[in-house]
């Protein structure tokens, strides 16, 4: 005798009033194959349209410049200019990749799911999130690359002249400041630890003994700051004005800018840098080819 | 009191009579359009491309603005990139003196050759999008909250292949788009700390990219990166199912 074997579900799905429901055919089907079409049609009629690119076969004695990676990893690119690569390129996407894989266990409540911005305050959030991220990352891009000092010099005349040079950007307070000779290579380990020597890159195996301390403050110490620090203070300024009362609320103000700093890198990225990666207009955007250190 | 005789089948009705109800088509499709819940029903359950879905589903659920049906287009993307990437490979060659050729090749003798190139390409720009936006989506209406957590995790794994088979696909063309593109992509990989240089080595077979690079590239592409990305989609889709379908209000 066969024994019927009855699957039961993982999680039990709440009871559900059977006349709140419908029939997956015609009503999901449907709905599915339309969108299905549409986005066909789009496609081939966007196909029809615009060729795909194909620029001259590869060489490896003619580089670009500027060279960019795939749009979606030119944030990661435009990171990299601002900070250490290892740092820009790797740490930051893999950490980033992490907590957001930890969302649901860092937000258990079931409160507000099911339905758009389901909580109180999810849709200010989300505004005021996307605002800050947005502003806040164009500022911090704009100073970075020297353009605030730029415009203070041209447009009102201010010059904080010598004294205040390291402030034009964040390599500014290392190379500007009087930093003393020990400074800069200052013994952590009584020995010198060395890893993996790969030897192509002609630095030898990673090394540890000394600490570059302007260097690590730039490179590493302050953007780790920026990016941990001005969340979390834009999301204490939200709880303290009575706005951000829940964890998922917290998540909210974090993904959101997250999303919107994503989507500014990119398009800094891809539309404003220029050969030698300087930051220039959209329509200023040029690709010279050259020989490498041409 | 008159009765209703029945009237002579008209020319029409012949045809569709022969059309469809016939020995070859019955075989096929063993039933005829389900026009009735039951068999609207069965259809859903029995048959091998519908029985993903439930039978039914709450009404709001059907609602365009509730999904934006991003997660599906996402896997309808994944289908017409298989489809279209299958017919490039008959003309494609991973060698680095023949794949700048085979693509002008492809773009300038093969019928429809152009517009294959040009779909997948942009059905592969639409994917990243459609993903990301379908993250978006499962954010804002919180559907990753219990019990569906591990599927969101599983999202994220989805989400990185995605990148993976973009970025991989990159290469192909072997143009200096490409080349650099993948050069500095690479490069990116290679500035981790400790392991990255021996990272961009496996991603390469070498220190440059090369002969080694596209075969390494190709074969992830179509089908290393592929066939994880269908596990993972298969666990995705499964466990949909099984938390009882989309999130709903308590």
């Amino acid at each position: 005798m066969a024994t019927a074997v009855v699957a039961r579900p993982a999680a039990r799905p709440q009871p559900r009033a059977r006349d709140e429901e419908v029939l997956v055919w015609p009503d999901l089907v449907f709905v599915e194959f339309i969108s299905a079409l549409v986005f066909t049609l789009a496609i081939f009629a966007l196909s029809l349209l615009i060729n795909a690119p194909l620029l001259d076969e590869a060489n490896p004695d003619l580089t670009p410049n500027p060279s960019k990676a795939p749009w979606y990893l030119l944030n990661l690119q435009e990171l990299l200019l601002h900070m250490q690569p290892a740092l820009a390129g790797v740490i930051v996407p893999t950490v980033w990749l992490v907590i957001m894989a930890a969302f649901p266990y860092f937000d258990q409540d079931n409160e507000g799911q099911g339905v758009w911005f389901g909580t109180e305050n999810s849709v200010r959030l989300t505004v005021v999130s996307t605002v800050v991220a947005v502003v806040g990352t164009w500022l911090l891009i704009l100073w970075d690359t020297g353009k605030i000092a730029e415009f203070m010099h041209d447009w009102f005349g201010i010059s904080g002249g010598r004294q205040l040079a390291f402030l034009e950007n964040v390599r500014a307070l290392e190379s500007q400041l009087p930093w003393p000779e020990w400074s800069r290579k200052i013994p952590y380990l009584w020995f010198d630890l060395k890893i993996l020597d790969e030897g192509y890159t002609g630095l030898g195996p990673t090394s540890f003994h000394y600490l570059n301390l302007p260097a690590f403050l730039v490179e590493q110490a302050i953007p780790i700051a920026a990016m941990v620090g001005l969340p979390s203070l834009l999301i204490y300024a939200l709880w303290r004005i009575g706005w951000v009362n829940t964890r998922r609320d917290a998540l909210i103000v974090l993904f959101t800018g997250f999303v919107a700093v994503f989507g500014v890198l990119t398009v800094v990225g891809t539309a404003f840098r220029g050969a030698g990666q300087e930051l220039v207009w959209p329509w200023q955007l040029e690709v010279h080819e050259g020989l490498p250190g041409e | 009191m008159a009765v209703e005789q029945p009237t002579r089948p008209t020319l029409a009705d012949r045809i569709y009579d022969k059309l469809f109800h016939n020995y070859i088509w019955k075989s096929i499709f063993r039933t005829g359009y389900p026009n009735t819940p039951r068999n609207q029903m069965l259809i859903v359950a029995t048959n091998v491309f519908l029985h993903l879905h439930p039978t039914r589903i709450h009404r709001t659920h059907v609602k365009i603005t509730h999904t934006y049906c991003l997660g599906g287009l996402s896997f309808f993307m994944f289908l017409g990139l298989t489809v279209t990437g299958i017919l490039l490979m008959f003309y494609y060659v991973p060698s680095v003196d023949r794949a700048y050729l085979d693509i002008q090749n492809i773009q300038t003798n093969v019928q429809f050759g152009q517009l294959m190139r040009n779909m997948h390409r942009w059905m592969a720009h639409a994917m990243v999008i459609l993903v990301f936006l379908h993250m978006m989506r499962v954010f804002y209406t919180g559907a990753y909250k219990p019990p569906r957590e591990f599927n969101w995790v599983v999202g994220v794994i989805l989400l990185v292949l995605t990148f993976l088979l973009s970025f991989t696909g990159y290469l192909l063309p072997w143009d200096q788009l490409a080349f650099w593109a993948i050069t500095v992509g690479t490069n990116i990989a290679g500035s981790a700390p400790i392991l990255g240089p021996k990272t961009r080595f496996w991603l390469l077979g070498g220190f440059e990219v090369g002969q080694e690079s596209l075969i390494r590239f190709y074969t992830l592409h179509v089908i290393g990166l592929p066939l994880l990305a269908a596990i993972f989609m298969a666990v995705h889709f499964w466990r949909i199912r099984r938390d009882g379908g989309l999130a709903r209000p308590l």
